[in-house]
């Protein structure tokens, strides 16, 4: 049996490997970790590079802007820390620095109706809270263009 | 698309060398109150009466480490009031393990480890459930990228992420919540005929299937497992040696596994919409000299529709992104379907029991002996699927 946090499902923002994630989302940034050998994208931000084998990357901010990759419109409450939040919109958002990195995020301000898959989308960021869990944690959503 | 994104394993051609000598299920129920390993032992003790062994001749268990509840060589020892030594192996199990444990079990049997080896898996995720402990979304939110990457914005538990894959299927080749639809009533005809599916008494048609309500859409309670209480186990022992024994000789014609680099990382895999039974099926077929036109019978892991539909395409029984058109009307039927699929009801709709229990239900369609039977079925193929991984095992009455 595994025991969690008492922040669950907040993230640990001060886990090492994704640490500089969430702290460039607290001052408004969305950044990622660059690998200094090959250059390209470590998402997730493994110790290694899988590409080239590089253990050196440089946390490093986007633009901000990508597509819509795929979506789930989430009307069940799987665990009852989200009974507040249904539905929501989780989803995937492909960046535009390089299509094959995806981040994990919640669209939010539309209506799922005119959600499709590639639709340019951008960030902001938003206050993640859950039910029945104290605390805050300032996360990177998205929204339609 | 390149499919750079995973590998094979290498594995050692075990064709013909180890047989499925003898099976048991577990009872499987809805929260029943009993243990894992109660029900790991129930499993063995029927694996043993059908193969016809005592349980001082099984020398050798394969089980999973995951959850540390598992039916190991102590406890054998111990229900079975035995004080004898067993290879043991932490390779076996359900899951990918399912279909992967026989050729472990060849390597061991073949180098004098072990004559008769059982694998043994069982759950007892729906009694565990109502203390919100156990289950796989357990498992998956222990993983700290995922407890930190996606979780926070309720992309989890597994419904969720493959209502996203099942989504993207649909944009990228037209799949339709109609065509998922045809596997879920196809299982759930299947589980009506077999007496130890947890839904034997529930019927489902593509009209009441269409009917409900998405939970996480594009899904349908419908397109998701069960949860269950449940397990099952197979005795493996040399083709020679199996010969001897009671049951008709079911063989291990090929053993494949595919692996994914992205691990269980679903959100950044390479090729979204496939499952690396691309790197583990062409392995097995090739291992037992057949191809999947061959095949009489199928059963794949299916925690969910579109893990079935993904498994069909990637083990190359239709094209990649012809699925959805395949699986329509009766293809996945037992009685004259194209390719008879998952004939006991599968995780949809006869027991959570992750795989095992689809194992033991190939070796019954060849054996002739399936509640709801195939005719003449010879050639049987499981697939099984973790997400990191994926095992073809392709097995021939002999």
């Amino acid at each position: 049996m595994t025991s969690f946090r008492r922040e669950f499902p907040l993230p640990d923002t001060e886990w090492p490997p994704t640490r500089e994630f969430w702290s460039a989302a607290k001052r408004g940034e969305l950044a990622l970790p660059r690998c200094d050998a090959c250059r390209r994208w470590r998402w997730y931000p493994d110790a290694t590079c899988r590409f080239c084998g590089s253990a050196s990357s440089t946390w490093t901010a986007v633009s901000g802007r990508g597509r819509l990759f795929s979506w789930s419109v989430v009307r069940r409450a799987f665990i009852p820390q989200l009974a507040a939040d249904v539905p929501y919109v989780a989803g995937l958002v492909a960046i535009e620095e390089d299509p094959a990195v995806r981040i994990v995020t919640r669209i939010v301000d539309c209506e799922p109706a005119v959600l499709r898959i590639d639709l340019p989308v951008r960030v902001v960021f938003r206050p993640l809270r859950f039910a029945g869990v104290r605390g805050e944690v300032t996360a990177p959503m998205f929204v339609p263009e | 698309m390149t499919a750079d994104w995973g590998f094979p394993s290498d594995l050692d051609d075990v064709s013909g060398e180890v047989a499925i000598a003898g099976v048991g299920e577990a009872d499987h129920t809805k929260a029943s109150g009993r243990t894992t390993k109660q029900i790991g032992a129930q499993a063995i003790e029927r694996a043993l009466a059908d193969a016809g062994l005592t349980p001082r001749d099984v020398d050798g268990i394969m089980h999973t480490p995951f959850d540390g509840q598992q039916f190991g060589a102590d406890d054998y020892r111990a229900h079975f009031g035995t004080t004898h030594e067993m290879w043991t192996s932490t390779a076996g199990g359900g899951m990918v393990w399912a279909g992967s444990a026989p050729h472990e079990a060849a390597l061991a049997i073949r180098a004098g480890k072990a004559r008769t080896i059982v694998n043994v898996f069982s759950v007892a995720w729906a009694t565990q459930r109502a203390d919100m402990v156990g289950g796989p979304g357990e498992v998956h939110a222990a993983e700290l990228f995922k407890q930190n990457l996606e979780v926070p914005f309720g992309w989890f538990p597994q419904p969720v992420y493959f209502a996203t894959i099942a989504r993207r299927h649909m944009h990228e080749y037209g799949t339709t919540p109609a065509q998922l639809g045809a596997i879920a009533v196809a299982c759930r005809r299947h589980a009506n005929r077999t007496p130890a599916a947890v839904l034997r008494d529930k019927p489902l048609t593509l009209e009441q299937y269409l009917a409900s309500p998405t939970i996480c859409d594009p899904f349908r309670k419908e397109d998701c497992c069960l949860i269950s209480d449940g397990g099952g186990a197979y005795v493996m022992t040399s083709v020679e040696r199996a010969r001897d024994l009671r049951r008709p000789v079911i063989e291990v014609a090929g053993v494949g596994v595919g692996n994914s680099r992205t691990r269980t990382y679903w959100a950044q895999q390479g090729d979204f919409t496939a499952t690396p039974q691309v790197f583990a099926a062409p392995g097995a077929f090739r291992m037992a000299g057949l191809s999947p036109a061959d095949v009489d019978v199928l059963a794949c892991y299916d925690p969910f529709t579109i893990v079935s539909l993904m498994q069909i395409e990637d083990m190359g029984f239709c094209k990649k992104g012809e699925g959805g058109p395949f699986v329509e009307g009766t293809t996945l039927h037992f009685d004259g379907g194209r390719l008879p699929y998952n004939t006991h009801g599968g995780m949809l709709s006869h027991a959570y029991v992750l795989g095992i229990a689809h194992v033991v239900e190939v070796v019954r369609q060849l054996r002739g002996e399936a509640a709801a039977q195939v005719k003449d079925a010879e050639i049987g193929v499981y697939g099984g699927y973790t997400g990191p991984q994926a095992s073809t095992l392709v097995l021939r009455r002999r």
